[in-house]
């Protein structure tokens, strides 16, 4: 009946990464059981769900984020193009350039705004003289639309800026390595409402080039910055849908019991 | 699907609930408003369409409550999901309400002329008999819409073809009456209007119990209704 809403944000249907069977262990615990998900490219992709649901280590998987952990054991296939990310043959350290990542709290390096965003770019080899590393970290400020504000004092450190602009700063640091998906763990829970609308702007921006996939608490920002939404509930995926769906007309009594506030 | 059990934030189901209450509280004045106008025109009773007239102010006032209420509601609470189907079918079933309220109060104000004129064969019997239906209908929307009765709603929709048909027999002995006497010409015009309104609250409750199916399921009825009479549109 309805072809086209006119409230529904349209995205190219093409899968950037294909998460199969994917399981997670903690020791004993069992952190994520048997995930299937497609997430597509130049899309936001929003996960949401109670605290300990595993919202934040499936996407830890993404990156490898988890290899940093003793205790975690990941299973299952997980495919960026349909390259296997766990392959023994994948350096993790070229893999999250290619897979960026903003934490929760803004956490700048204790340098320059200029060293912060040009970092990834000089380990990686990414620039061959001053000029073109001058051209990438102008052209990742403007990205996180956080150029204008800093371009005057490159030089000043990263950490003297407000919360919001770290957070920028952050992001810019991130899409510096030019990655293809960008992972973001409650990007604005630090922020207060300007700088978080702030940046949701910016990531209704960033997802012209990259699969951008946000963990947040607040399904509000879920509502308001996705086009997909995931809800993970003790470590299943219950729902993934539409974000205009998921928010008028969930499937599932879980979805609807913890979008609407009822349980947790 | 709507779920019964409580919200975290107690305050939210206490908004909704109170929302809810002033929408039933609406729909049981409504009822007594069909009820009345449709007696006053059977008794001839000139006193209650005058009541009738007077009471609709009542339920112009409820709606614009109930409208506030659920901007207040979407504005604090933000609600999603079900919660946000149970206010938006709210708010359309106080304008359904609102209107049938407004097409009583037009009965009894046609009441008030039609007692001054020669009673047209039984009709007002007829007209008496269609508004009891409307207002059996409203009831049981009002009712599908506590159960959350999808099936009931459904059968709602129904019946609405025969309070159809019950017009479009009277719409035929109304032109019988003026062809038969040019003198009936004024009185069959009224009650014809009035015949006219009652089919109208009809359509007001279908929607009410279309109301009712997306609240509960998250998708609107969009199969047409057959047409069975076209006599009134031919």
């Amino acid at each position: 009946m309805n072809d086209m809403r006119l409230t529904e944000r349209a995205v190219q249907e093409e899968k950037k990464i294909a998460a199969r069977g994917v399981q997670v262990f903690y020791g004993e615990t069992h952190a994520i059981k048997d995930v299937d998900v497609d997430i597509l490219d130049k899309t936001v992709t929003a996960f949401i769900g109670p605290s300990g649901c595993g919202k934040s280590t499936f996407l830890r998987c993404l990156n490898r984020m988890n290899d940093t952990i003793d205790v975690a054991r990941i299973e299952g296939d997980i495919r960026i193009d349909g390259e296997d990310i766990y392959d023994p043959k994948v350096d993790p350290v070229q893999l999250r350039a290619k897979v960026g990542m903003v934490f929760q709290k803004p956490n700048p390096f204790p340098k320059s705004i200029y060293d912060n965003v040009a970092y990834g770019p000089r380990i990686h080899g990414l620039s061959r003289n001053k000029a073109e590393l001058d051209e990438i970290v102008e052209k990742s400020l403007r990205r996180a639309a956080i150029w204008n504000e800093v371009k005057d004092r490159l030089d000043a450190p990263g950490t003297g800026l407000s919360g919001g602009q770290q957070q920028r700063l952050c992001i810019a640091r991130a899409v510096a390595t030019s990655p293809e998906v960008l992972l973001m763990d409650e990007p604005c829970s630090a922020l207060d409402p300007i700088a978080t609308a702030q940046v949701e702007e910016l990531i209704d921006e960033l997802r012209q080039r990259y699969s951008v996939v946000i963990v947040t608490h607040s399904m509000q920002q879920a509502a308001r910055v996705s086009q997909r939404t995931a809800f993970f509930h003790l470590g299943n995926l219950v729902e993934y849908g539409e974000t205009g769906t998921i928010f008028t007309n969930p499937e599932d009594p879980r979805t609807e019991s913890y979008i609407t506030g009822r349980i947790g | 699907m709507v779920i019964d059990s409580a919200h975290i934030a107690s305050a939210f189901d206490r908004d909704l609930e109170a929302i809810q209450a002033l929408i039933m509280k609406m729909g049981g004045m409504v009822e007594e408003q069909i009820v009345d106008a449709a007696r006053s025109l059977a008794e001839r009773d000139e006193e209650l369409a005058e009541t009738v007239r007077k009471r609709d102010k009542q339920i112009d006032l409820l709606e614009e409550q109930i409208n506030e209420e659920a901007a207040r509601l979407i504005a604090l609470r933000a609600p999603t999901a079900g919660d946000l189907r149970v206010v938006l079918t709210v708010m359309k079933m106080s304008a359904n309400l609102e209107r049938i309220g407004d097409y009583a109060k037009n009965m009894a104000k046609r009441t008030s002329i039609l007692v001054q004129l020669q009673p047209v064969g039984n009709s007002a019997g007829s007209i008496k008999r269609m508004a009891k239906d409307v207002e059996m209908m409203l009831r049981d929307a009002l009712d599908a819409y506590l159960r959350l009765d999808v099936e009931m709603s459904e059968a709602i929709r129904l019946r609405d073809q025969e309070v159809d048909q019950m017009y479009n027999a009277l719409f035929r002995e109304f032109l019988t009456h003026m062809m038969e006497d040019p003198r009936n010409i004024t009185a069959c015009m009224h009650l014809h209007f009035i015949a006219k309104n009652i089919e109208r609250m009809g359509d007001h409750v279908t929607s009410i119990a279309e109301q009712v199916i997306y609240m509960v399921s998250g998708e609107i009825p969009d199969d047409d209704r057959p047409k069975l009479d076209r006599t009134s549109v031919k």
